[in-house]
């Protein structure tokens, strides 16, 4: 017999036994009243009634109590584990409890059932995110890595795996840092970004290009852009995730600079270097041996080799000028400074040949914003030109002032042969050379073209006058340092960057 | 002038250059001048041999074989980098991008452009890096 068939059968028999027992109460009522004190009818009916009236009262009380104690016990022990139910105790089951077996059973069934829950609780709350399963982060064609609030990888998806060319299991639960060799060409790296963000933010971005990266067995480096996304309350623990951008062919190429302006000019300025080495070794030995006509030629083949190296320049910054490249960083210098330099540099050029150069600089004037490499290439341009057009006047002229419009003047002028009028006004064309200037001197037809670039780029104005055989003046202005304040205020370090189309200085820190 | 006497007498230079012609120019006049020269034209050796931290200054080519310049510069001066006494003087005829120049010279102390200057012109240069 099951467990319920018999709580069945016990109740039957506690109903049973209550109804005899409350017929047995009426019937030794009437006999007591009847036989023994001998009463009255009336007497007797109202203790039957009494007697009635106290069974109907007390056993239906007496037998509900016992009846209900197994839904009672149950109740108790559903109460006792449900999460949110007062403190109530654990049932407490005595063998004589009817229905004990039933009872024993479901409230057995109950702990199970909680216990059951318990387990997936707790199974659910400790099991980790599986990351690894996720489609959308694995089929991700970036490498992609997540980071615990100890730096160690939590997740990394499959892109990633085949980036390193290590397992998922060589890398999850590493740290970052031995998993990850990188190098990065700022101050700022990875990993003082991500002890910052930890110290002062919650949430934090940063974007890092042309990170290195050293993969185990393979002698080049890896280069990317890499993306980081810190988070310190990721509720599921994920708190710093990694993108890695793979530009490694892109930033290959421009490490090794092979566009093809660039390749030429390294080619080309390799067999100058030798030119002018061997040039300066002759010139240091011979000194002093040699007849001043053939040490006159030897500085011309000095000088002929600068001017191959700065037409190297040209070219090259011509290309750049085309890509639109211009980045100039404009510092605050002294103009007359910088005029002196420039004559100093062309003295020698300008003696050869007989020419004198005086310089009036207007005292007192203030400080300019300029690029001192790129503004030295334009006042350099002038007076080369001077110099090649002078013809038979042996002086040059150099003029530096304030302007009516409160900027810095200045003005080259020979007395040479001077610029037709039907020419003048293609003259900082690129390429544009007079048929008369092709016979007689050198140079590109570049020097023009770039020097109105270069001091478009400062915020300046570059112009020539000239009447055919008294000769010409060419004129540029550029901006006083203070005139600039206003864009320095907006950039975030000591240089004004000026970038309106191509022209990267040439990198010689030497200062000539 | 004896070169016992000049004052870059046991200063050492390391030149890595692949162009046979270029470092014999530049050894030519820094043997001159008093410095100590030794050659490499291989870029991992080069790394090698500055890492022995036996230089005092060290002319770095940016396009020589087997790891570029730029990578030899980043072993030397990169994160995490040991610190050596070299001055390190980039000198190329390669012309870089902005940014690839700005990161190079913020790790080298100096960025020549070698058809710029004459051999003379760098000893002379050298001697105001010390």
């Amino acid at each position: 017999m099951d467990n319920l068939q018999r709580f069945i059968h016990q109740v039957r028999h506690r109903i049973v036994a209550v109804l005899v027992v409350n017929n047995l109460l009426i019937f030794a009522d009437w006999w007591v009243m009847e036989k023994l004190i001998g009463a009255d009818p009336i007497r007797l009916l109202l203790s039957m009634v009494a007697i009635s009236l106290l069974s109907l009262t007390f056993l239906p009380w007496l037998s509900a109590r016992y009846l209900a104690q197994p839904t009672k016990l149950i109740w108790q022990a559903i109460l006792h584990i449900a999460p949110d139910a007062a403190n109530v105790p654990a049932p407490n089951l005595k063998k004589r409890t009817i229905g004990h077996d039933l009872v024993m059973n479901l409230v057995s069934h109950v702990y199970q059932l909680a216990s059951v829950v318990e387990t997936i609780e707790k199974t659910e709350a400790n099991k980790q995110p599986d990351l690894q399963s996720d489609f959308v982060a694995n089929s991700l064609p970036v490498p992609l890595l997540v980071l615990d609030k100890n730096q160690n990888v939590l997740f990394a998806n499959r892109s990633t795996c085949e980036y390193l060319q290590r397992t998922a299991a060589e890398i999850i639960g590493q740290n970052v840092y031995s998993v990850l060799d990188m190098s990065f060409g700022t101050e700022e790296t990875f990993d003082k970004w991500l002890v910052k963000s930890k110290q002062s933010s919650a949430v934090e971005t940063k974007l890092w290009e042309r990170v290195r990266l050293t993969v185990e067995g393979e002698d080049t480096q890896r280069q990317f852009d890499l993306a980081a996304y810190f988070n310190a309350e990721n509720p599921q623990g994920f708190e710093t995730m990694l993108v890695l951008f793979d530009r490694t062919a892109a930033y290959g190429r421009d490490d090794q600079g092979l566009g093809f302006i660039e390749m030429a000019v390294h080619e080309l300025r390799t067999p100058v270097t030798l030119l002018r080495g061997y040039i300066d070794i002759f010139e240091e030995e011979l000194d002093g041996k040699l007849d001043p006509e053939l040490r006159g030629y030897l500085h011309k083949m000095n000088i002929t080799a600068e001017g191959l190296t700065a037409f190297i320049n040209n070219v090259l910054n011509v290309a750049r000028v085309e890509n639109d490249q211009l980045t100039l960083k404009l510092h605050e210098e002294q103009w007359s400074e910088i005029v002196k330099t420039v004559i100093n540099d062309f003295g020698l050029r300008a003696k050869i040949q007989g020419i004198t150069i005086e310089a009036t600089i207007a005292k007192g004037l203030p400080t300019v914003g300029v690029d001192r490499v790129s503004i030295y290439e334009v006042l350099g341009n002038l007076l080369d030109n001077a110099i090649k057009y002078s013809g038979d006047s042996k002086k040059i002229i150099i003029r530096s002032a304030l302007n009516k419009e409160g900027l810095i003047e200045t003005t080259v002028q020979d007395y040479g042969a001077g610029i037709p009028t039907s020419i003048i006004g293609n003259l900082f064309d690129k390429y544009y050379r007079s048929h008369r200037s092709r016979a007689q001197v050198g140079g590109t037809g570049l020097g023009l073209y770039l020097s109105k670039a270069i001091i478009g780029a400062h915020g300046g104005r570059i112009w020539v006058n000239s009447h055919e055989g008294q000769g010409s003046t060419f004129g540029f202005t550029i901006l006083p340092y203070a005139k600039l304040a206003d864009e320095k205020k907006n950039g975030d370090n000591n240089d004004i960057i000026r970038g309106a189309h191509g022209w990267i200085k040439n990198h010689s820190l030497y200062s000539r | 002038m004896d070169p016992q006497d000049t004052p870059n007498t046991n200063r050492r230079v390391l030149i890595v250059e692949d162009e046979h012609f270029i470092s014999e120019l530049y050894v030519r006049a820094l043997t001159k001048a008093g410095y100590e020269v030794t050659t490499e034209v291989d870029g991992a050796r080069g790394l090698a041999l500055a890492q022995t931290d036996k230089f005092d200054i060290i002319l770095l080519d940016l396009m020589v074989p087997t790891m570029t310049g730029i990578d030899v510069l980043h072993h030397l001066r990169g994160p995490g980098a040991p610190a050596l006494r070299a001055k390190i003087v980039i000198t190329t005829n390669l012309e870089q991008r902005e940014e690839t120049r700005d990161n190079i010279e913020k790790q080298a102390d100096a960025y020549l452009v070698k058809a710029e200057i004459t051999p003379r012109e760098l000893v002379q240069f050298l001697g105001t890096i010390r």
